[in-house]
């Protein structure tokens, strides 16, 4: 670019400045949470308010973890998290394999009405997700399976699909077609050059895809809270939300629950994060 | 690329007879994919929309649905919550998608002067996407609480009163918190565009005199179209359909100041049971959806697929 130096240290500068604030103001909320985490139950409702603790203490990790100071334990660490990682883990993984197939044979067979099939499966996107919490409520109760982790994986796979088919078509696009066509020719089935050659050469669109569904579904909060009413088989957001009635004021069991709760998605993100942005970067999602 | 293919072509098992593309292939591979979106996407949703000419009536052994035709619409287009509702979503929705592009094509820019060192920020502004909603709620309505709030505390002297309890400040609340929770996206998803834009194009651009602004005018914002177009799509349902955030921030308060037709739905159709009432307005949300796609198409993504 036919920039003067001064202009390039001066744009530098500036971007620093810029990207630097906001990253402070997006942490900001997250590590007041961690500072909360780690108060007596007295500081947190201390005005003027804190934002490092006074002292550091583990009351409400132990509060979350144990029960103490007249709580009792929540259901949330020994059920409600594995249980949001059952969910999450499972849907994620399923979504991923049902969605290769259709977006493999999306991108590489031609056939009369692929394009309107496409399109009509994007458009579910537009269905409000509370639109169909009610009568899945309903079909949930008359089949027995409320409370189930089957039921719920299934409607998270079935929420993930579209989006996930679209990003894994438009990664398969990407890949040459003349590629598994030698495969093709060496008398590989579909099936195999899908699983051997197409699915390692997209790896990284399909980790991007998973990782998107895994926050999503990890997150996710309305469908498990109308189709999971056992306590034990509640997800762990759920199982936050009902601190209001349970721990009231006491914010540092919260945030300390907050905390746990953010941590496996993080170490997740943290891991997939460079396979995460290149895929992205290199166009997962176009029109 | 062809060592890739050769390890991977190597380790495949052995075939035993040559095969030949069949033509009803496509249909098994598409199949769970359709079934379970059928079952699980389709299904409910028409059933939704038969309920939303219903309305339950108790009966000896528990209740049924009574068909009534089109009252649920009535009613609610004359209900005065209702309409308050929309203006609302329009409000929220509106403001989240303007300040979300806005700031997302502003950071985006930035990140993609490939300045050294900036992908950590990148990192760090990807942190509250992969909060949930309930956590992220959690942790705003504290920050804004009256007498412990950090910020609330903070921001007293200046504006001297209560955000959270007031009209507009409890809604500023709720569209910060999900700007907050999607910018990330937004601003990934126009680098990835951005960084198609050629630089030559750009340089030439350049030499012709052109300045930052009439670069981005008429020679990058061409060519991120179908990306700008994706991203208003995207983020006006998110707007419209999402109400996690406002469940666990304001639960519609004060005084239904925060209640969009999203969180109206979910109040009346879940938690006061009125499933009739509670499909029509999601048929409704539905159908502003599908109206706000096709003036989209029309006038945005002209020339996109």
């Amino acid at each position: 670019m036919v920039t003067s130096r001064a202009t390039r240290i001066f744009d530098a500068i500036s971007t620093h400045v810029v990207l630097g604030l906001f990253a402070l103001l997006f942490v900001f909320p997250v590590a007041y949470a961690l500072m909360t985490s780690f108060k007596t139950r007295g500081e947190v409702l201390t005005t003027p308010p804190t934002f490092f603790p006074s002292q550091v203490t583990l009351e409400g990790y132990q509060t979350l973890f144990f029960g103490s100071n007249g709580f009792s334990r929540p259901n949330l660490i020994p059920y409600q998290l594995p249980n949001t990682f059952i969910n999450s883990f499972f849907s994620s993984i399923l979504t991923i394999v049902i969605a290769a197939l259709a977006g493999y044979t999306f991108s590489r067979y031609k056939f009369r009405g692929s394009h309107a099939l496409q399109l009509a499966i994007l458009g579910l996107i537009m269905i409000p997700g509370l639109t169909n919490l009610v009568p899945l409520f309903r079909i949930a109760s008359d089949l027995h399976v409320t409370s189930t982790h089957e039921f719920i994986i299934a409607v998270y796979t079935a929420g993930g699909l579209p989006f996930t088919i679209w990003i894994v078509k438009t990664f398969f696009d990407t890949i040459p077609q003349e590629i598994e066509e030698a495969a093709l020719i060496d008398g590989c089935n579909p099936f195999q050059a899908l699983r051997y050659v197409l699915i390692p050469l997209a790896m990284p669109g399909l980790a991007a895809a998973f990782l998107l569904m895994f926050v999503d579904t990890w997150n996710e909060f309305l469908a498990a809270l109308v189709l999971l009413g056992n306590d034990r088989m509640k997800t762990a957001t759920v199982g936050l939300y009902d601190f209001q009635s349970s721990f009231e004021t006491a914010y540092h069991v919260w945030a300390a629950a907050c905390i746990i709760i953010m941590v496996p998605v993080l170490v997740i993100f943290l891991l997939l994060r460079k396979t995460f942005f290149e895929a992205m970067l290199q166009g997962a999602i176009k029109g | 690329m062809t060592t890739a293919v050769q390890v991977a072509a190597s380790s495949l098992p052995q075939p035993s007879r040559p095969r030949r593309r069949s033509n009803w292939l496509p249909l098994w591979f598409l199949l769970p994919a359709i079934v379970i979106l059928v079952a699980l996407q389709v299904v409910p949703t028409l059933y939704s929309f038969y309920l939303s000419t219903t309305t339950i009536k108790p009966t000896d052994t528990g209740v049924t649905d009574v068909e009534v035709g089109l009252d649920n619409y009535a009613t609610l287009l004359q209900s005065q919550t209702f309409r308050d509702s929309l203006w609302h979503t329009a409000v929220y929705a509106g403001s989240f998608l303007v300040i979300t592009v806005a700031l997302g094509l502003m950071l985006a820019l930035l990140f993609n002067r490939k300045v050294r060192y900036t992908g950590f920020y990148l990192v760090l502004i990807f942190l509250p996407w992969i909060i949930s909603d309930v956590v992220a709620g959690t942790m705003w309505r504290w920050m804004f609480q009256q007498t412990y709030g950090i910020v609330q505390v903070a921001l007293n002297p200046i504006i001297g009163s209560s955000l959270y309890t007031s009209a507009s400040g409890a809604m500023a609340i709720v569209v910060a918190a999900t700007v907050w929770r999607s910018l990330a996206f937004t601003t990934l998803l126009f680098l990835s565009a951005l960084q198609t834009v050629p630089t030559e194009v750009l340089e030439s651009a350049a030499i012709d005199g052109a300045n930052r602004f009439q670069r981005f005018r008429s020679v990058i914002f061409p060519l991120i179209r179908p990306t700008f177009f994706i991203v208003i799509l995207l983020t006006s349902i998110r707007g419209i359909n999402s109400v996690g955030l406002i469940y666990s921030i304001t639960k519609g308060n004060p005084g239904g100041a925060t209640q969009t037709a999203s969180f109206y739905l979910l109040r009346t159709g879940w938690e006061q049971g009125d499933f009739g009432t509670g499909a029509a307005v999601s048929v409704i949300l539905f159908l502003i959806n599908i109206v706000l796609t096709i003036l989209y198409v029309r006038y945005v993504g002209a020339g996109v697929e």
